[in-house]
């Protein structure tokens, strides 16, 4: 506690996770019940301020569909019965079905997923690990997964814009720091960067108003990117633009590099990105010569066919720049000390004969090198029983109808599946198809030593300022039923001794932590003079080691995305606009928030963006509801005509269904992109496995009733 | 004489995000379709061949001599010596006069209650020392309460009557 509020009312510290999290934030509670959520002043990440999801957190505890028990299915799955049970008959239900399976089937008939986790991952894994399946179904490979893992096998860590170095130029990728989480750094840096008067260059095929500050905005045609950043290098190199000391000396392959590159000059760069040859040497100019420099780069790129090379080909960029690990360019931050989130999940207890059985593992080898698999594999194993069967499907915190491509098929696949355990807040489309569902406690009713994955440098303390229900954190919940399991040894008796053994290097305790509020690793810039890069040659590697060894093209290039006018001309007759997906409003993350009155008044339809001469061209007005159609589905969304969005190209956004609508579906067929969306090995990231959600082709036309 | 308080919102500075209006909504118990401020924006438009996004929080700018005051027939509207324009909803009647009159659109009905109500700076903050609701939660850092006499002096007059030419906003983003 920190301090008083009004009479009977206590403030106490914490930080917000309802989105990806990070921002610390000021809890009031009055006789047992939060009354209000506030910014926290002294929180260095968010100082003071605070986003409309985080305040509307209020709404989601006390919002009265929220799970607060167990529930067991009751009558045919899918059919909207259940029944009530206590968390020891949870317990035991889980305990027999995973012995059943893991007897019957082998530990990798199991398979535990996650979203895009809150913060529960550490703990996910350990489980798995410990249980002994390899098959844990993330987001990691097409959003997060990618950037850390390609960072890692190029320069050794992933390189993070410095905003408190006081970069002079950023360079915004297909990103929307300020209404969406970047994970490291929230989006006040980025907004108080501009306002001390740095150059912002953006590339986004939208207008978003980063854009409109912008110095220059580079309208790309969606899937390009890669190509792009390649035609800057282009222009860096041929006008001698990069940092030859350090290319000198940290660079491996750059003859190679430079080879490669020379394959993509501005003329030809133009022609695939639609970007203007002026424009792609202006930017080019722009970053190189104004230094520090960083790239603010997300999830965008990496749900696409050329998912690492567009993340090696950034990285690159702010190489040969100089700007790597120089203060205000892109660094890599020190965590604290802390267990790290790789530790906690305690991969090396996995056996190695159980780890070559991870599904897809031979497929795309870089994202099986980081636990990582491909959820495409999963729907397989679980429909055809290949290469082998998918028994059991334990999802916590996901809801893979929405936010999975091929909805068509997931649903199927929960739909055969033997047995399925969801923990979550609300029953979403996703946990009417389950077996048992879970309640799951938000970030207000779980204490945690918050945050520990992300490559920030803090460790942040999250506290229990609150019971719903019988709700329990994943962090309690997995611990628990690890013990019930026989994997005793490896866990604690209760969550607090966890939380301890996290904290333990630090020397702090969980109550010392809380009173700290966050620990920050201690920063320091250019430590590859002292200890190289961490990758196998100790240097930037433009030219990988590692995709060389599993067999890729050991250098970064453009592939022309597997649905577009381009590759597939044929389809243009029917299908002659290119389809974008999952444009981020501020009121929800993904499938999540639908259900909060405050957040689904900001936007309470889904919407897709439509030139005004496109709409014309199709017979849509303003507010029509559009059939939106790809070859593989179709949905419905309503119109927004803006002049942001190219002619040819079509937004939509992503994860839309109806908590308000009937169960057990709750319209999760009106109006979800992913009927749409494809999920054919074929179309993904070779190898991260990436699902290509980007670009897709499509026709719109106005919904007749 | 007392002096006049009010908001300053530097409408170049807003990223449309929306966080002021959830921390108003917070702060003053608001129901689903009350917005005391509100982000509007007529979307993305041409201006001198350029393109432009701009985001128009609109919220009550305490008139010096609020229309909405006049047309009341029951005398609920009431003005403070700092300026800040009450409305009683004990004495409020649900005529909508008020809701007519306001020269901004930013006057809001509260369905549940039949009352017209709208911001009124969180005078119980300013009260204690504290700024309205919405001016620390902003991550543009654009919106500024003090003293009108000195905001304006510091800002000009251009911005005050944000929300006038400002559409209603149907698009949410």
């Amino acid at each position: 506690m920190i301090g008083l509020g009004g009479q009977d009312e206590k403030i106490l510290r914490s930080h917000c996770r309802i989105c990806h999290g990070g921002c610390g934030v000021l809890v009031y509670v009055k006789e047992g019940r939060v009354t209000k959520i506030e910014g926290d002043p002294q929180c260095p990440i968010n100082r003071g301020t605070l986003c409309p999801k985080g305040i509307a957190s209020l709404q989601l505890v006390y919002h009265p569909n929220r799970l607060l028990y167990p529930l067991k299915r009751k009558g045919p799955k899918g059919g909207g019965g259940w029944e009530k049970i206590s968390w020891e008959e949870a317990y035991d239900l889980l305990v027999s079905k995973i012995n059943e399976y893991k007897n019957g089937y082998g530990a990798e008939s199991i398979v535990l997923g996650y979203g895009t986790g809150r913060d529960n991952e550490s703990f996910i894994y350990r489980f798995a690990n410990l249980l002994g399946t390899p098959n844990v179904l993330t987001a990691g490979h097409m959003c997060y997964g990618p950037r850390v893992s390609t960072s890692i096998i190029t320069c050794g860590n992933l390189p993070v814009c410095d905003y408190e170095g006081n970069p002079k130029c950023i360079m915004v990728w297909g990103n929307n720091a300020i209404i969406s989480n970047p994970d490291e750094y929230k989006g006040l840096y980025l907004s108080d960067a501009l306002a001390k008067g740095a150059k912002l260059i953006v590339v986004d095929p939208r207008f978003t108003k980063l854009a409109d500050r912008s110095d220059l905005w580079l309208q790309l045609r969606p899937g390009t990117d890669v190509a792009l950043a390649l035609g800057m290098l282009h222009v860096i190199i041929e006008e001698e633009l990069y940092d030859k000391e350090f290319v000198g000396n940290w660079i491996y392959g750059w003859n190679e590099f430079v080879d490669r590159v020379k394959e993509y000059p501005p003329q030809r760069v133009s022609e695939i990105t639609w970007v203007p040859e002026e424009k792609i040497r202006e930017a080019a100019r722009l970053f190189a010569k104004t230094k520090p420099a960083c790239i603010q780069w997300g999830v965008a790129i990496e749900q696409s066919i050329n998912c690492v090379d567009n993340n090696r080909s950034l990285i690159a960029l702010a190489a040969v720049t100089g700007n790597l690990d120089v203060p205000g360019g892109m660094v890599f931050y020190v965590p604290p000390p802390v267990m790290n989130a790789s530790q906690f999940g305690l991969h090396r207890l996995l056996p190695p004969e159980q780890r070559k059985k991870r599904l897809g593992g031979e497929v795309f080898k870089l994202a099986d090198a980081f636990a990582i698999i491909n959820p495409r594999f999963v729907w397989e194993a679980i429909l055809y029983e290949k290469p082998y069967p998918v028994k059991m499907v334990f999802l916590i915190s996901s809801n893979p109808i929405m936010t999975r491509a091929n909805a068509s098929m997931v649903y199927e696949a929960l739909k055969k599946v033997e047995f399925l355990a969801v923990s979550d807040f609300f029953l979403t489309p996703t946990a009417e198809m389950a077996d048992l569902v879970l309640p799951s406690a938000t970030w207000l009713e779980m204490d945690y030593v918050a945050e520990i994955w992300k490559r920030h440098g803090y460790a942040l303390a999250r506290q229990k300022v609150i019971q719903v229900g019988e709700c329990k954190s994943d962090h309690e919940m997995l611990l628990e039923l690890g013990n019930r399991l026989g994997q005793k040894e490896y866990w604690w008796p209760t969550l607090r001794e966890a939380l301890n053994a996290i904290l333990a290097p630090s020397g702090l305790t969980f109550e010392e932590f809380l009173e700290i509020g966050h620990l920050q690793g201690k920063m320091e810039y250019r430590k590859y003079l002292k200890k190289g890069f961490s990758t196998p040659t100790q240097k930037v590697e433009l030219y990988s080691t590692r995709m060389k060894e599993w067999g890729y093209d050991p250098l970064p290039k453009f592939r022309e995305p597997p649905e577009s006018p381009i590759s597939r001309p044929d389809r243009v007759k029917d299908y002659p606009y290119i389809l974008i997906t999952g444009m981020r409003p501020t009121a929800f993350f993904h499938s999540e928030h639908r259900q909060i009155p405050w957040l689904r008044e900001l936007l309470p339809e889904p919407l897709v963006e439509i030139h005004p001469e496109t709409a014309e061209k199709e017979g849509i007005k303003e507010g029509d509801w559009v059939v939106i159609e790809s070859p593989r589905g179709r949905c419905y969304q309503r119109a927004k005509l803006t002049l942001g969005i190219d002619p040819r190209v079509i937004g939509a956004q992503h994860a839309w269904w109806f908590p308000e609508k009937e169960a057990p579906e709750h319209g999760w067929k009106e109006s979800n992109i992913n009927l749409l969306t494809d999920n054919d090995p074929s179309t993904c990231d070779p190898a991260m496995g990436a699902t290509n959600l980007r670009v897709l082709m499509c026709r719109v036309s106005p919904k007749k009733d | 004489m007392t002096k006049k308080l009010a908001l300053f919102i530097d409408e170049d500075l807003c990223w449309g995000c929306d966080a002021c209006e959830l921390a108003c909504k917070q702060e003053n118990h608001l129901s689903e379709g009350s917005r005391w401020i509100r982000v509007r924006t007529k979307g993305v438009q041409r201006v001198n061949g350029k393109l432009k996004l701009t985001y128009s929080p609109a919220r009550c700018v305490q008139c010096t001599h609020p229309p909405c005051q006049e047309v009341c027939p029951v005398k609920a509207i009431t003005q403070r010596s700092d300026g800040i324009v009450l409305i009683d909803s004990n004495g409020c009647i649900g005529c909508k006069k008020c809701i007519e009159a306001c020269p901004f659109g930013v006057m809001q009905f509260n369905q549940e209650k039949g009352v017209a109500e709208k911001c009124h700076l969180c005078y119980h903050r300013i009260d204690q020392g504290l700024k309205p609701a919405c001016v620390d939660v902003c991550i543009g850092r654009c919106i500024y309460f003090g003293e009108m006499a000195e905001l304006v002096n510091r800002y000009g007059e251009r911005r005050w009557l944000s929300g006038r030419n400002g559409n209603e906003r149907t698009t949410g983003l």
